[in-house]
């Protein structure tokens, strides 16, 4: 295995940064095209960043950051807003906004303010969020509708999303046997209905019960709950697999398998995912099964006269 | 000592680098005179020998998602969605019913 990292790679790389002259993300070659901006009124662009440093940034999620006149970052990790500052001179993070007891609904609305003045400044603006800018995320696409609503171009570009890193560190395909999301505190609020015949995946279990003000754990006589909601739908020694993405390219996913009651014990942040394989075997539809053997009958009768 | 930042973009970017053995990449990592904390957290694989030589704090209140998860977009201090009746129309469709009655 040395051999791939001390031939032709290992040898590249040293090169590479023996050459600071070296613009290192633009190794690809492209033609040079002039861009085109309407520069008589802001723009707003929102994108993601991806979930691993470097890894993730799609080019044309990095031409809207490079071209922005302001780019406001919402990132769980200060390193990657060190990557970012690397792309663009103004960047400004959002996340001083959270703090302790604040409602997160109060902090996403001025996330939403602070874009839309620079917008209406007459600015090029680009929001860029961990992931994917719309999963899961409310900003972006408030301030998007607000910003059309104002008559400004706006959009989304999407990223590589912890869904998406997720599937490929646990190897499983959602199409398969079907996949839920939800956010966890969902299944404490609301009635819903959970298919055990396909995987669950929750999100935000660390904060599960959460409601409103702006708590950054909540305890394990909060997860007892869910996992006593859970337990309606599974046996307690179902297995859970609890997840975490990388979001630096030197770490690796990490995966824990535990059992349904051993969950509300777990140590848990808000950066875990959790994550319930099927628990039932996919019982087929007879009726509509035959009514769509009737269908294909009535098609081949047809052909055939 | 090679920018810790472009490094990690390389490593990230390089498919030979992103899941090399640790003890692998600490040895490219010494080539390239990566810092202490980059080569630590490389050897680990956990970033926080890096996050503390660059004076940077995991920002730990970050919830998974930027979103309040609780579905109500206009009650700013009680997030908890509002009851929606909703009833699911089980009659069949205008295309159903004519393939039905056909």
């Amino acid at each position: 295995m040395h051999r791939a990292i001390g031939g032709a790679a290992g040898v590249w790389f040293i090169e590479r940064w023996c050459r600071p002259d070296l613009p290192y993300h633009r190794a690809m070659p492209s033609a040079n095209l002039p861009s085109l901006h309407d520069t008589r009124r802001g723009s707003l662009s929102c994108v993601g960043l991806g979930m691993t440093l470097g890894s993730h940034l799609t080019p044309l999620a990095r031409s809207h950051i490079e071209q922005a006149d302001v780019v406001f970052a919402a990132l769980s990790d200060p390193i990657a807003e060190e990557w970012l500052k690397r792309m663009h001179p103004d960047v400004r993070s959002l996340q001083p906004h959270y703090a302790e007891g604040k409602p997160r609904m109060k902090t996403y609305r001025e996330w939403v303010a602070r874009m839309m003045a620079d917008l209406r400044a007459g600015k090029r603006v680009c929001g860029v969020f961990y992931g994917h800018p719309g999963i899961f995320a409310w900003s972006p696409h408030k301030v998007i509708e607000q910003a059309r609503a104002e008559g400004y171009e706006a959009h989304m570009e999407p990223g590589i999303s912890a869904e998406d890193c997720l599937y490929a560190d646990l190897g499983f395909d959602p199409g398969r046997y079907g996949c839920q999301h939800f956010e966890a505190s969902q299944l404490l609020y609301c009635e819903r209905r959970i298919d055990t015949a396909g995987y669950l995946v929750l999100w935000q279990v660390g904060v599960v019960g959460n409601r409103s003000v702006g708590r950054f754990e909540t305890g394990p006589a909060y997860r007892a709950l869910l996992v006593e909601r859970l337990e309606q739908d599974y046996p307690p020694g179902h297995e859970v697999i609890v997840y975490r993405g990388a979001t630096l390219p030197i770490e690796r996913a990490r995966i824990q398998r535990i059992t349904l009651r051993e969950l509300a014990g777990a140590p848990l942040t808000a950066e875990e995912t959790v994550v319930l394989p099927p628990a039932v075997t996919l019982q087929p539809n007879r009726a509509m099964l035959d009514r769509l053997q009737a269908l294909d009958l009535r098609g081949q009768e047809a052909t055939a006269a | 000592m090679t920018d810790t930042i472009e490094l990690l973009e390389a490593i990230g970017s390089d498919a030979s680098l992103r899941y090399a053995p640790a003890d692998e990449l600490k040895g490219v990592l010494e080539q390239a005179k990566a810092s202490v904390g980059l080569s630590m957290a490389a050897e680990s694989g956990d970033g926080a020998p890096l996050r503390y030589e660059l004076g940077l704090q995991r920002i730990s209140e970050t919830p998974q998602m930027n979103a309040p998860g609780h579905g109500d977009e206009e009650e700013e201090e009680a997030d908890v969605p509002l009851p929606e009746p909703f009833k699911p129309d089980r009659s069949p469709t205008l295309p159903a019913k004519q393939a039905l009655s056909s």
